[in-house]
């Protein structure tokens, strides 16, 4: 088999292979930059309302049926796990996703409710290799396979175009920018 | 073709299932050797160089789950105020936000760190902006001390 037809043969069979792990890498990867860059949580939606408490409550007036009273104002009797005081004048009542945290001096309560994000929530969890044992084996093999792409793509198109031509001087381009960053910010 | 990919899976599938059995093998044989302190959160914080390394058992309510990858969380003492970080090891991968306001009873090693690599925690928590106003766990995220869990169990009542 001559190289070229090898090279083209790699590089589509293995294109259409990790179709979908390109996918998944792609969209999660976003995610996590996003998410290390702290401008949202991929895994988690956060929902947060305002309610209030009618009147103010000190340390010593919260028992069971202020507590009940606020639970039944959120619409959260259902959810309930537990309570602390995190400071003098808030408590956190604690449910099964979310809490509620009050400012006792002024009765206001914060309702947050917690879930995790459809979708991102399940594309996190393979990209973090959580589920380990063979998924480390297919993920790895996909990484491999992701090289071979790369470079069988180098080679696809002859010519002008290629990585004789124009092609060699994108190639040199993406090499350069993570390079430049790595000076800006890494080694200088 | 067919078949080297049949092979392939064939060959991933066993590594796979030798892995976990090895693993099972090496937890046993741990529970068999180890000796666990236990002690409250309180007791850990008044003398911690008595318990530094070693094997530890707390219980108490998880106030907080860091949002950031579940790395960290943090135990309330039975005094309802003081807190301990709760770091993950072992085969515990992160700690789920679920676990909040959860009475949670961990196993694993008390750990001191050094006045520099105190001060370098705190820079690097510092650094992260992580909550915007001081929060109740503050003192315990910049605290020297914390327990690497090994294993945890859901006591809630």
């Amino acid at each position: 088999m001559n190289w070229r037809k090898l090279n083209r043969w790699i590089h589509r069979e293995l294109g259409f292979l990790f179709f979908g792990m390109t996918i998944i890498y792609g969209i999660s990867g976003i995610a996590l930059n996003h998410h290390a860059a702290r401008h949202w949580d991929p895994g988690l939606i956060t929902r947060s309302t305002t309610l209030q408490y009618p009147g103010t409550l000190s340390k010593s007036d919260v028992n069971r049926s202020s507590i009940e009273k606020i639970l039944e104002i959120t619409g959260e009797k259902e959810n309930y796990k537990q309570y602390y005081f995190p400071s003098q004048d808030h408590i956190i009542i604690y449910l099964k996703g979310g809490h509620i945290t009050v400012n006792m001096q002024t009765g206001s309560m914060q309702l947050t409710k917690v879930r995790n994000r459809p979708v991102f929530n399940e594309l996190n969890y393979l990209h973090y290799n959580k589920p380990k044992k063979l998924w480390t084996w297919f993920s790895d093999l996909y990484a491999f396979g992701l090289i071979l792409i790369a470079i069988s793509g180098l080679f696809l198109i002859k010519g002008k175009k290629g990585i004789g031509g124009r092609g060699g001087i994108l190639t040199i381009v993406g090499i350069l920018i993570p390079l430049v960053f790595l000076i800006i910010y890494l080694w200088l | 073709m067919q078949k080297s990919i049949l092979w392939v899976f064939i060959a991933l599938l066993a590594v796979s299932c030798n892995q976990t059995t090895k693993k099972e093998g090496l937890t046993t044989e741990a529970d068999k050797t180890e000796k666990i302190v236990t002690a409250t959160i309180n007791e850990l914080l008044a003398s911690p160089a008595d318990y530094q390394d070693k094997e530890v058992a707390i219980s108490g309510m998880v106030s907080h789950v860091c949002r950031h990858g579940g790395q960290k969380c943090f135990l309330v003492a039975e005094d309802g105020e003081t807190q301990i970080r709760i770091v993950p090891g072992g085969e515990i991968d992160e700690f789920k936000v679920e676990m909040e306001g959860s009475t949670i009873a961990f196993k694993g090693i008390f750990r001191v760190l050094n006045a520099e690599q105190t001060e370098e925690h705190v820079e690097d928590h510092e650094s992260k902006e992580h909550h915007d106003v001081e929060q109740s766990h503050s003192t315990a995220e910049k605290a020297e001390y914390f327990v690497e869990a090994i294993e945890f169990k859901d006591i809630t009542p």
